[in-house]
């Protein structure tokens, strides 16, 4: 059904599958076709060989071929993005993987690129999703910046920012659990780790954090664990629409703004003591030495 | 990339010029090979393995459970369960006489689409008895999920003993057997899901036209795979296995299929074979991708990988 027109120059003994989707690739931001499609492709083409999405284009053999064929993981990007609708159905398994194949037009043998434990779908998924916020993201700071929003408070944004990272996964959340003790296997952790942090990172940079001292560390540490246990409350709730997991997202979030101001209440607090406690040995030590001079 | 392109043409051409001399000659000897340590020509390559698996088809089974201890049965498990089939795969075993791989993977799909019959079933908690009733009608008799393996043999004896051991262990369905040669399969293009060759890629003549024809039956995502004995590194287990190979095993092969030369055949074979990365870059000049190797027992055997992309 698809790609039949694309038959493979084995003479070249050239990749069959690979060339032609970068011929899709081609033939999508076109509006003229030109019938070179399999010759290698006029300089001016090259800027829509960018691969789609944010994925780096990585260049799977040499540097002449990278131009003509997508490499060999932008071929695996395609099939875990084509699984992702199965996992609903399958979960986050080979098997998804083997349909999304199939959708391709690829045998289902393919799904033997990846771990039988569907780990790279997983990964794949996270990182699909924090690209999705971070486009959010930016664009909601590019409004402010030409004046057409409002520049939310940090608390309210910090809970925006969450409440639409943890929506993109209310498609997958009957088998999210799943997918929660895979990223957690030793062999995943580096990895799922890695993705976690860096979106922390970047809703904290969107955020505003300009600091450069140990509130840093701190900042992130706590984001991270608001996030995490929101994410485990959001695997059991039943509430319409997770209305409570939204709530128990507020007053998290509403808990660590008051740490703060507590922290540097106390902190201003205990500045206050000490003058105090200055100006009453001062006062005492003057009382003394004017009672010894009468 | 360009380089591997450039050697596989190059050993295509220098095929060439060796293929038309032998029809002009008409008979007459053609490039010298190896049998073993022995030179012999291609055609009497192609005899002389013709007759050693002939003599030894129906022994085959014992004397690989004598020779490996029965570790030849993990091998192929492995072996099966790194292509991890789905119901649905068509699977073409090539040099697969005896029908081992078939066999399993048959199982392996059974359980499998078991699995998934009860995943729905556990889904489908609130039908009524009649719907019950019809999608149990209509998963019945499709036990293996459509699933189907082909096993293609040069050798008529090996298939005979195939098709005898396939009644005899109750397998009906989803099986069938042709005769053909691996360099020149009697198949049309993008035709199976996988192609697997257990232990036959070392008697094949020209393993680069196998390879080629493996290239050209896959679908485009079909994965091949090759499990074969290969090199082992380590020095001292390379000594004793040595020791094992050339004193032991042809003695075996008297002794239990009264044929000390095709066991010998088979020691020698196994030493000419290319090293597990030559063997990788032979894949991949016929065109895979991926293609990568998993050493089983410190590279007494090998499993290469490679995927039609």
């Amino acid at each position: 059904v698809r790609c039949q027109h694309y038959p493979p120059l084995r003479a070249l003994q050239a990749s069959a599958v690979l060339r032609r989707v970068s011929d899709e690739h081609k033939k999508e931001p076109l509006t003229s076709s030109s019938q070179q499609h399999f010759d290698s492709p006029p300089a001016g083409h090259q800027p829509e060989q960018e691969p789609q999405g944010p994925h780096p284009s990585y260049t799977g053999q040499g540097g002449q071929e990278s131009e003509d064929y997508e490499s060999e993981e932008q071929l695996q990007h395609r099939i875990l993005t084509a699984a992702l609708e199965f996992v609903p159905e399958h979960g986050w398994t080979a098997e998804a993987i083997a349909e999304g194949a199939k959708t391709l037009g690829l045998s289902v043998a393919a799904a033997g690129m990846f771990h039988s434990d569907g780990s790279e779908l997983i990964l794949h998924f996270v990182s699909e999703c924090n690209a999705k916020l971070s486009k959010l993201l930016e664009k909601e700071q590019k409004l402010v910046q030409l004046g057409e929003a409002e520049k939310k408070p940090i608390d309210a944004f910090l809970r925006d920012a969450v409440e639409a990272r943890l929506r993109m996964l209310i498609p997958y959340i009957e088998k999210w659990p799943q997918a929660l003790s895979v990223l957690l296997l030793p062999r995943n952790i580096p990895s799922s780790l890695n993705l976690l942090t860096s979106m922390i990172d970047d809703i904290l940079h969107y955020a505003g954090d300009q600091s450069t001292d140990f509130n840093w560390y701190t900042r992130r540490a706590v984001l991270t664990g608001i996030y995490n246990t929101t994410e485990l409350v959001m695997m059991q709730d039943s509430s319409p629409d997770f209305e409570d997991t939204w709530r128990f997202l507020k007053n998290r979030v509403a808990d660590a703004m008051t740490m703060s101001n507590t922290a540097s209440q106390v902190q201003s607090t205990g500045e206050a003591v000490v003058q105090g406690l200055m100006g009453a040995a001062v006062t005492v030590s003057s009382a003394e030495t004017s009672r010894a001079v009468r | 990339a360009a380089a591997r392109l450039c050697r596989g043409r190059c050993r295509a051409l220098l095929a060439r010029p060796a293929g038309a001399l032998r029809a002009l000659r008409g008979l007459a000897a053609g490039p010298e090979m190896h049998f073993g340590f022995q030179t012999v020509t291609e055609e009497e390559r192609r005899e002389k393995i013709y007759q050693v698996f002939e003599s030894v088809a129906k022994k085959y089974d014992v004397m690989n459970d004598s020779m490996t201890l029965g570790i030849h049965r993990v091998w192929k498990d492995i072996l099966v369960h790194k292509m991890n089939p789905s119901p649905g795969t068509l699977l073409l075993d090539v040099a697969g006489g005896t029908g081992d791989i078939a066999f399993r993977f048959i199982n392996y799909v059974c359980s499998v689409r078991e699995r998934q019959l009860q995943r729905k079933l556990k889904h489908h908690q609130n039908l009524s008895w009649q719907e019950i009733f019809e999608s149990y009608q209509k998963d019945k008799f499709n036990s293996l999920g459509d699933s189907q393996v082909v096993v293609c043999d040069i050798n008529r004896e090996m298939l005979k003993v195939g098709k005898q051991k396939a009644q005899h262990l109750g397998y009906t369905e989803g099986l069938s057997w042709v005769l053909g040669n691996a360099e020149e399969l009697p198949f049309d293009d993008d035709m199976f899901d996988v192609y697997t060759i257990a232990f036959g890629i070392r008697n094949v003549t020209r393993i680069d036209l196998a390879l080629q024809e493996a290239y050209r039956v896959l679908k485009p995502g079909g994965r091949f795979l090759c499990l074969e004995f290969s090199h082992v590194s380590n020095p001292v287990l390379s000594k004793l296995y040595d020791l094992y190979s050339f004193q032991v095993i042809p003695v075996l092969g008297e002794v239990i299929a009264g044929d000390w030369k095709s066991y010998q055949y088979l020691v020698e074979s196994i030493r000419r074979f290319p090293p597990q990365e030559e063997l990788k870059a032979m894949i991949e000049d016929a065109g895979f991708f991926k293609v990568d190797y998993e050493n089983l027992n410190f590279g007494i055997v090998a499993i290469h990988s490679g995927f039609k992309l």
